[in-house]
């Protein structure tokens, strides 16, 4: 077998995960980006790209970890020159964009892979099995909860630039609830302080709650809190028979007591590839491909993760519960047409305020 | 230093659990005289101990009826009755001069706890509500930590009070006497503890609910609820008030309550001290730490005897009533938005 050439396109925060999984799978690696590309290129020993239109002629599957609003660009680009997807979480603002890039990439006959990492962490894939093994009974009551620090990056903050904190961080819940539970009827979010003309406040709290149609409810929390604050993920879901639940700060499987120098506390292990989740999403993107089989995440999983969040916001806005239309697998080419033209349009009018 | 003047208080009612755990708690205090009546407990459907039996389980003076129990002159009662008969024995206790502590909830409708509060206020008797979670040291030091500034403004809260079916009284799911379900049973607890820790009246409530678990049981109440609440602040919180520990859990449930402010987070789990551990039958249990049940009665027995209104008092019992009654009726409504007037 040939060695597998990468683009990774973005060198920002998750960009490194992504590179050391692609290091330990052996692949060769190229990467571009406006920003940082040259630390990556050297840290990983991946060959350096002026832009992304040459990065796709160099490339077998491209590797999107870019600021959230450009992703459907970036992978409307590498797809029409026929090549694989990996694209971080959120696929693209809007559900409609969303369901336009997936419709491209199969009518390209290309493989798009939404990367939604949380289905690969062990905790949150053995809770799923539980819940698909029946050792809980009919599933009815779930909660999630992730809060850390806000991010410094000014895009994060603005809803329309793809950013949120509900878009950005509590999509990972989203797609857990779904996967979970299955599709949604009806969505309820409330934050404060509130958005205010695009300014997504930090710090700043939400909460969602999902009807789910099959008469699951579930309860999604999201805070960025202030610089410094540690991560923390918990969730616990309820069924007739039991309940199965994980939070990180229980989580003491290496746990350092000790005398440290100030400034000193943030030293994070590399993680290893046998338990690094972006490790086993990549290698099982990667073997999809490869086998020809699905993904444990796939372009409609991108979709209605991005459909929730997007319902989430229209509630906000209007103060009332939003419910979902019935899942359809293909959305009308006419409106998700006029939806990207849309969408395009007001991202570059925002690029130039 | 004179010994205190006897209190003589009337336990009405073995009804709510609780009843149990306030007898151990005053029967424990220098300078209480004890009774108990539980006219209604033979007519209760299901076969828990109740009446004269369990009083002499509990090493408790008993008397048949409340008519004895109020002909005994007591200074205060301790109302544990079925939630929607709270109303007619806190009315008589006023009328006739003597002191409440009433089970939570207050009632099951918000007209009837403001006619207690108004019944109670007119006789000059003090009516406390029996929210014991709020006297737990975990959870007054929480509320210190976030009053004092250093996380900055409180944003947000998730409130968790889980627990098994209440399954040895059948009255907890009998829409009539308990008014709802775990809407009703598990929402005023974190309700009241949203209520001191943000000193504001909610401004709008929405709820969703379900009867997934002990669906078997075909009962007519709500076992899962989250009721989603906004202050005139801007502070969100849901209240996870389910059913959801399963029956064969080591321990009846818990409540946590995790608030999130600008520079930080606060958890806190008065029920979550413990030891935990196996034995030959599984997973087993061992809470440690303050009585919360003594410590809500000894201030109320303070409070007697100084002549003071203690907190909680009506006016929380009639907020968290109204969430509660929101919840069901925003949950009733397919989870439309409740705004309070």
């Amino acid at each position: 077998m040939s060695t597998l050439k990468v683009g990774l396109i973005g060198a920002g925060g998750i960009s490194r995960v992504h590179a050391d999984a692609w290091r330990a799978l052996g692949a060769e690696g190229f990467v571009t980006s406006l920003v940082g590309a040259e630390e990556i290129a050297e840290e990983y020993g991946f060959e350096l790209v002026a832009d992304v239109d040459t990065l796709i002629g160099l490339v077998d599957i491209v590797d999107i970890v870019t600021p959230s609003s450009t992703h459907a660009d970036f992978a409307q680009r590498a797809i029409a020159r026929g090549l694989d997807v990996i694209c971080e979480k959120p696929l693209a603002a809007t559900a409609a964009v969303a369901a336009t890039v997936a419709r491209a990439a199969e009518e390209a006959g290309v493989r798009l892979f939404p990367a939604h990492v949380v289905r690969y962490m062990g905790e949150y894939a053995q809770i799923k099995a539980g819940i698909d093994a029946g050792r809980i009974g009919t599933l009815a009551v779930q909660r999630f909860s992730r809060a850390g620090s806000a991010p410094q990056t000014p895009w994060f903050f603005s809803e329309i630039a793809g950013g949120g904190v509900i878009r950005d961080l509590m999509i990972h819940d989203i797609d857990q609830a779904v996967w979970f539970a299955g599709p949604v009827a009806t969505v309820y979010a409330v934050q404060n302080p509130p958005t205010v003309d695009d300014h997504v406040p930090a710090p700043v709290t939400a909460h969602v709650v999902l009807t789910h149609r099959n008469g699951v409810i579930s309860h999604i929390h999201g805070s960025w809190v202030a610089p410094g604050m540690p991560f923390r993920t918990s969730v616990e879901v309820a069924g007739s028979e039991g309940r199965l639940r994980y939070d990180s700060a229980e989580d003491n499987a290496l746990r350092t007591d000790a005398v440290l120098p100030e400034g000193d506390t943030d030293y994070l292990p590399p993680m290893s590839p046998q338990e690094s989740p972006y490790f086993a999403e990549i290698a099982d993107f990667v073997a999809a491909l490869r086998e020809g089989r699905e993904a444990r995440v796939n372009p409609a999983d991108g979709i209605e993760a991005v459909a929730v969040a997007e319902a989430a916001y229209a509630s906000i806005a209007s103060g009332a519960p939003v419910a979902l239309p019935e899942p359809s697998v293909v959305p009308d080419a006419a409106a998700t047409e006029a939806a990207t033209t849309e969408a395009t349009s007001r991202n570059a009018e925002e690029a130039t305020r | 230093m004179t010994a205190p003047t006897p209190l003589r208080i009337a336990v009405l009612s073995f009804a709510h659990t609780h009843a149990l755990s306030y007898v151990h708690a005053l029967a424990a205090m220098p300078g209480v005289e004890l009774i108990a009546a539980d006219p209604d407990g033979a007519a209760a459907p299901d076969d828990a101990p109740r009446g004269a039996a369990l009083a002499a389980e509990l090493g408790v003076a008993y008397v048949e009826t409340y008519d004895e129990a109020f002909a005994w002159k007591p200074d205060a009662v301790v109302i544990a009755a079925e939630n929607s008969r709270h109303r007619a024995l806190v009315e008589r206790a006023a009328a006739a001069g003597v002191h409440v502590l009433c089970e939570k909830p207050l009632a099951t409708s918000v007209e009837d706890a403001i006619a207690m509060r108004a019944a109670c206020e007119k006789a000059g008797v003090i009516l406390m509500v029996a929210y014991p979670v709020r006297f737990a040291p975990s959870v007054r030091d929480a509320i210190a930590e976030l009053r004092s500034g250093r996380l900055g403004r409180i944003l947000g809260v998730t409130g968790i009070n889980n627990g098994k079916l209440p399954q040895d009284r059948a009255w907890f799911t009998d829409p009539e006497l308990a008014g709802g379900g775990a809407l009703v049973d598990h929402v005023v607890h974190c309700a009241d503890l949203l209520d001191e820790l943000l000193g504001e009246r909610a401004r709008s409530i929405r709820a969703v609910s379900n009867g997934i678990l002990h669906a078997g049981r075909d009962l007519e109440v709500e076992t899962g609820g989250l009721v989603t609440l906004q202050y005139p602040s801007g502070v969100i919180a849901t209240i996870d008030c389910s059913w959801s520990w399963p029956m064969s859990s080591p321990t009846w449930g818990g409540l946590t309550l995790q608030v999130v402010a600008e520079r930080g987070t606060v958890t806190v789990s008065p029920f979550a001290r413990g030891v935990a551990g196996h034995d030959a039958h599984g997973e087993t249990w061992s809470p440690v730490g303050a009585d919360l049940d003594a410590l809500l009665l000894d201030e109320f027995v303070r409070a007697v005897r100084e002549g003071r209104q203690p907190q909680p008092d009506a006016g929380v019992g009639i907020r968290t009533v109204e969430i509660a009654t929101a919840a069901l009726a925003s949950a009733a409504r397919g989870g439309e938005v409740v705004a309070l007037a």
